[in-house]
């Protein structure tokens, strides 16, 4: 069994005008949080849609828990949990139902899923809106409904992108818990985010993208992080100039 | 593990609480049982100049008069509502963003694909018959009295175009998913319509399978029933077209 969760090897996929990914190589550790950050149109988004299928690489591999992405079937994707672009939360349907459809689909045993979806409202603090339908919900709580959606199983692999997005403080924390508790089970999780304070508080690992390519790392723990992160980028920038 | 069950119940669950699948639902229905009686009833109100417009099959103001009138606003009517229907079913994910969190789950798009080709026949099924039963109910209200052996029969055919309207609708849903929005459903669903009805009102191109069932219940006959042969065709190759379309995307665009 391999010891990573996710390994990216030597990925490429450009969009026509030349924007996307270009040589990417990148693991997440099972257990491990691997955050990833960059500034707008540096890839970010589009290393994790190569990881769920929604794009295929030109070139390179994706192998999600030890298989390659193009071959991973069902005993594979049930033990994936993501939040990529927008959450599965259908307007006219409230929380708790949008959680039960997510279960659905994720090949949870129906007798399993009552439970299941009454943990995850709690651990997210969700309870409240667990019969409002999610066209009525704001924005940060439509995010934590995705949020749900992407953890209530317990997955062995997460993948969220930009996952603060409209969170206020409490959502950002109850998140930050739900996250260090999975990596302590041993999840591997790939977060992006523009907040460098909120990455360096729960991430194990901090890569830098720019350009499509990944440019560095970032020491958690540094003293002046921001400082490290623009010095990266600048770098890059000037380097393909 | 059955995907196939789980994207079922996934997308029953979704289309039972369907707002726009039960206002199509109602529209169709109510729409040609409501336009049917205001027809009977002209015919009867001795306005020579009305019955004149409505035309000899109408004028009778009888069951054969209130089935011709329901199958030829169902061919046009039914046609519109069964394509919304399908335009949604298949549409709204990429309308509101929901397709994004498709990808990577153990049920596949091709099996979520299929099971929306399922619950839009069952629903397309469940209006068909609705409509049927309105119509019969829309005779008894009216006053025609207790049908007889060809009204009956004129109510199956009136079942049957219901069923056969559903199925050259199909496209819609392929054209939603083509197009990834709404729009190109009900486009696709207004251009089917436009040149039924035309070949229809002109008399040609009655073996089109696009055109058969309107032609075969205004003008039912041995040969129009034949053409109704080549009507399954667009089901079967733009229902494998959408899940071909489902099963081979990626968000590129």
């Amino acid at each position: 069994m391999s010891a990573d969760a996710l390994r990216l090897c030597a990925v490429t996929r450009r969009y026509v005008g030349g924007a996307g990914l270009t040589d990417v190589d990148l693991t997440v550790a099972r257990g491990e949080i691997h955050a990833l950050v960059g500034l707008n149109g540096a890839g970010k988004s589009t290393l994790m849609k190569l990881v769920v299928g929604m794009l295929r690489p030109q070139s390179g591999t994706v192998e999600v828990l030890g298989t390659d992405v193009a071959h991973a079937g069902p005993p594979t994707w049930v033990r994936v949990g993501t939040l990529i672009e927008y959450p599965l939360a259908y307007g006219h349907l409230d929380g708790r139902t949008n959680l039960s459809l997510a279960a659905r689909l994720r090949s949870i045993p129906a007798r399993d899923i009552s439970a299941m979806v009454g943990g995850i409202l709690d651990e997210l603090d969700l309870r409240r809106y667990a019969d409002v339908r999610s066209r009525r919900m704001s924005l940060g709580n439509k995010q934590r409904l995705g949020l749900a959606a992407a953890l209530q199983h317990d997955p062995d692999l997460i993948v969220l992108d930009e996952p603060t997005n409209a969170l206020d403080p409490s959502g950002i924390i109850a998140l930050r818990e739900a996250l260090l508790r999975r990596a302590d089970n041993g999840a591997g999780i790939l977060v992006s985010s523009h907040h460098l304070d909120e990455v360096a508080r729960i991430a194990h690992r901090i890569s830098v993208l720019a350009e499509g390519r990944v440019v560095g790392t970032l020491d958690p723990d540094g003293i002046d992080i921001e400082r490290s992160f623009f010095a990266l980028v600048h770098a890059a920038t000037r380097n393909t100039a | 593990m059955n995907t196939l069950r789980a994207a079922l119940a996934v997308e029953t669950r979704k289309a039972r609480s369907s707002i726009v699948l039960r206002v199509a639902a109602g529209l169709v229905v109510v729409g040609v049982c409501g336009l049917a009686t205001m027809v009977i009833l002209a015919a009867r109100s001795g306005n020579q100049e009305l019955i004149a417009k409505l035309g000899p099959d109408a004028a009778t103001a009888d069951w054969p008069a209130l089935l011709a009138t329901g199958v030829q606003i169902t061919a046009a009517g039914g046609l519109l509502g069964f394509g919304v229907g399908a335009s949604w079913l298949f549409g709204r994910e990429f309308a509101e963003g929901t397709v994004a969190a498709l990808f990577g789950l153990p049920v596949g798009r091709d099996r979520i694909a299929e099971a929306k080709l399922v619950v839009y026949a069952a629903w397309a099924a469940g209006v068909s018959i609705l409509l049927a039963l309105g119509l019969l109910i829309t005779g008894l209200a009216t006053g025609l009295g207790p049908p007889d052996t060809d009204a009956l029969t004129g109510l199956a055919r009136q079942l049957a175009l219901g069923l056969l309207t559903a199925l050259i609708a199909v496209p819609a849903g392929w054209a939603s998913s083509w197009g990834r929005g709404l729009l190109p459903g009900i486009a696709v669903t207004i251009g089917i319509l436009v040149v039924a009805q035309v070949s229809v009102l002109g008399g040609f191109a009655s073996w089109l399978p696009i055109v058969a069932p309107a032609f075969w219940a205004m003008q039912p006959s041995a040969s129009t029933a034949l053409t109704l042969l080549t009507v399954p065709l667009v089901p079967l190759i733009f229902g494998a077209a959408t899940v071909s379309i489902w099963m081979r995307l990626q968000l590129d665009r």
